[in-house]
């Protein structure tokens, strides 16, 4: 995939990511309510790729105003990721030189690679998450399961202790995947799924669109990473 | 006189922006260089329970939790979820905010959950008992120790008075629990 082509796909779903949580801040509380319309307002023109080095200065500014106002991210990792992926895009715009545009783009894949691979590390030298007891208090004591009968799945021991690790292997082998275009694009697939899931399971659907707005990236940075 | 004013007015003004970048850089460091420590430990979970009083000092006779889970989420509505859920990312920022206050007392995160409250009484979404103009509520860590889930109580907020508006519109609608 081309870096240009990359970047516009990028833009597109950061896009409609960032339409998906105005309009959830517009149904909220004031001040956030103001902030939701201006947010959509400029989400639809990065979608329709208008100006976008204003654009995303611009959600840059929102993005910094709601982080104050919250006193850190409102919706945790999906808010750190949708500035991370903001940021990158816009300074891939403002780079100097081709070089640094890379340099900006490359620390988007690193940092969407070492998500997964830093969330597996913590859970393998974990003995509770080996166990499979650390994935049973998610689902039996955390506040996430979105339903009664999500939560009863903390009763299958069995089945937490597989998930627990299917999550941890796939998880810290995912920067293998950067090997192979093929291996990637169905790591990718994969981890849609996991996030898709997420969503469903524990209400995170933020997560999942926003996760989804850094594959392009990633998709250019291992053609890149192949062709030296 | 007025040189100096205006060099401690400069000043001020100089302490204060300082003081606001170093608080801002202090919330964006962390998400341009973030850890991504997903469920590193199952720390203790919060629970919010509402109770409604006759007065600033009483103690509410009946705690009803806030936005307690369906039993069941259909197909349906767990694909709208997937788009829209602005109800239960709201939930999820308050439980942030109640892990907070588990650290250590922070008047904003107090505020913050009391503001929710408040507005989903206005919206109808909790019942207010009548003739208890008072609302308050309370943050209870769900842990697990060894193989015993426990459940201890570690915040109860400041009661507020509820408007006329709120609590008239709201028992009208609903009746009395």
């Amino acid at each position: 995939m081309l870096l240009e082509q990359a970047v516009r796909y990028s833009e597109i779903i950061l896009g409609l990511a960032y339409a998906q949580q105005s309009v959830e801040y517009i149904r909220g509380l004031q001040p956030e309510k103001v902030w939701g319309v201006i947010l959509l307002l400029l989400s639809c023109l990065l979608l329709i790729g208008f100006q976008p080095v204003f654009v995303e200065a611009g959600l840059l500014i929102i993005a910094c105003i709601l982080l104050y106002r919250f006193q850190g991210p409102y919706n945790g990792g999906s808010d750190c990721m949708s500035i991370l992926v903001l940021l990158c895009l816009f300074l891939s715009h403002v780079a100097p030189t081709p070089f640094w545009k890379q340099i900006a783009l490359g620390y988007l894949a690193f940092q969407l690679t070492f998500s997964y691979f830093q969330s597996g590390y913590i859970k393998i030298i974990n003995t509770d998450w080996r166990s499979g007891q650390a994935l049973t208090d998610v689902f039996a004591i955390t506040a996430y399961p979105v339903s009664e009968r999500v939560r009863d799945w903390a009763k299958s021991p069995r089945l937490m202790l597989f998930m627990s690790w299917l999550v941890i292997v796939f998880e810290l082998l995912f920067p293998l995947s950067l090997l192979n275009h093929y291996a990637l694009m169905v790591a990718l697939s994969i981890t849609a799924a996991f996030h898709l899931a997420n969503a469903c399971l524990f209400g995170l659907n933020r997560f999942f669109w926003i996760w989804l707005a850094a594959y392009p990236i990633i998709l250019w940075f291992q053609s890149r990473l192949m062709a030296t | 006189m007025n040189s100096v004013g205006n060099q401690n007015m400069l000043s001020v003004a100089g302490q204060l922006i300082f003081r606001k970048t170093e608080k801002m850089l202090k919330f964006l460091l962390p998400v341009i260089f973030p850890s991504w420590r997903f469920f590193s430990s199952i720390g203790p979970s919060p629970r919010i329970h509402i109770g409604f009083l006759r007065d600033e000092n009483g103690e509410p006779e009946v705690w009803q939790e806030f936005r307690p889970r369906p039993a069941k989420i259909s197909l349906k509505s767990g694909f709208w979820r997937l788009l829209h859920s602005p109800k239960w990312n709201e939930t999820l920022y308050i439980n942030t905010c109640a892990e907070r206050l588990f650290e250590g007392y922070s008047e904003m995160r107090e505020r913050e959950i009391m503001r929710r409250i408040l507005a989903a009484i206005q919206k109808g979404e909790i019942l207010v008992e009548a003739a208890k103009p008072y609302v308050t509520y309370r943050i209870s860590a769900i842990m697990r120790e060894g193989q015993v889930t426990t459940q201890q109580i570690t915040f109860v907020a400041t009661p507020v008075l509820l408007s006329d508006s709120v609590s008239i519109s709201s028992v009208s609608e609903q009746g009395t629990v």
